[in-house]
């Protein structure tokens, strides 16, 4: 069967009169049987008799887990470095006390501040 | 305990003999709807290395939730469901990811192996099938899988994922038309 052939067969195969399974059909005999690799049925046998397989549905919830940690990390860490970038710009360094936001202060001031004296 | 050939043997015994621990009898289930399973999968998947993983967990997560199957649908279409949810889940997790970290587009997000076809005439036809079914929207792409590749009707199709039948009407034909614009190209 040419190409032209296989794509008029894919078409027919979506007509709202067409006998889907008669397509099926004539499909799977012109592209070959499509089926797992040999062994198959073994290997999911075995991954049923792991022990860590029986928690199989936590392995999805951790695959979204990772999409969802590696989204957050990436803006995570943007918005660290841009609160870096802030401070440094602001209070001239990274020192601790420019994080608390206590540099350029003295100790009298914070008296007062405290006790209004 | 089934009492005769296991293959003979009907889905509803081969599901109580799973559930006492018969694994033989699962095995069996397996064997005779991989086909099926696997044409779902490779179809809206392509012939890549996650197809098997899917393949793999379509017939885990039944063998799970074997205590679940009420007997009210085939087994069959029970399966296809499983199948079909899992290979949509896995679109939209490889879909997220490559957006996330990768500039490559929907059609190149997976590795494809070359199928095990013996004529070259059939792999030319498999490559245009399987070309034009990753170019296609996930969506118009389950529902011409489910009516080529498998052969089911339009009430099945509508039936398997669980979509109106109006629904399922419209999207074919939406689905005709990007197949045209695409096989135009191929």
């Amino acid at each position: 069967m040419n190409a032209s052939e296989i794509k008029r067969i894919m078409l027919r195969s979506l007509d709202n009169d067409a006998d889907p399974s008669e397509v099926a059909e004539i499909v799977e005999r012109e592209t070959g049987s499509v089926d797992f690799k040999a062994g198959f049925s073994d290997r999911v046998l075995a991954k049923l008799a792991k022990p860590g397989m029986a928690v199989v549905r936590e392995v999805d919830f951790i695959r979204s887990m990772n999409i969802v940690f590696y989204r957050i990390a990436i803006t995570g860490v943007a918005a660290i470095v841009l609160l870096l970038i802030s401070i440094f710009l602001m209070e001239g360094s990274l020192s601790f006390n420019s994080f608390l936001g206590l540099s350029g202060t003295n100790d009298d001031s914070i008296v007062y501040l405290l006790t209004g004296n | 305990m089934i009492n005769e050939p296991y293959n003979a043997a009907d889905d509803g015994k081969l599901i109580q003999a799973s559930l006492d621990g018969d694994t033989k009898a699962f095995d069996v289930i397996v064997n005779r709807y991989r086909k099926m399973v696997a044409r779902t999968v490779k179809g809206m998947l392509g012939d890549s290395v996650y197809a098997e993983d899917v393949g793999q967990d379509v017939f885990i997560k039944l063998y799970h939730s074997l205590q679940d199957f009420r007997g009210e649908a085939r087994l069959s279409t029970y399966i296809q469901k499983i199948a079909v949810n899992l290979t949509l889940n896995e679109i939209k997790r490889r879909k997220r990811f490559f957006s996330t970290f990768s500039q490559k587009g929907n059609n190149e997000m997976y590795e494809y192996e070359v199928p095990d076809i013996d004529t070259q005439e059939r792999r030319e036809a498999a490559e245009i099938v399987n070309k034009a079914l990753q170019a296609m929207d996930p969506k118009f792409r389950v529902i011409i899988t489910m009516r080529m590749l498998q052969g089911y009707s339009t009430k099945e199709t509508a039936e398997i994922l669980d979509l109106p039948l109006g629904t399922v009407l419209s999207r074919l034909s939406r689905a005709q038309e990007q197949l045209k614009t695409i096989l135009k190209k191929l």
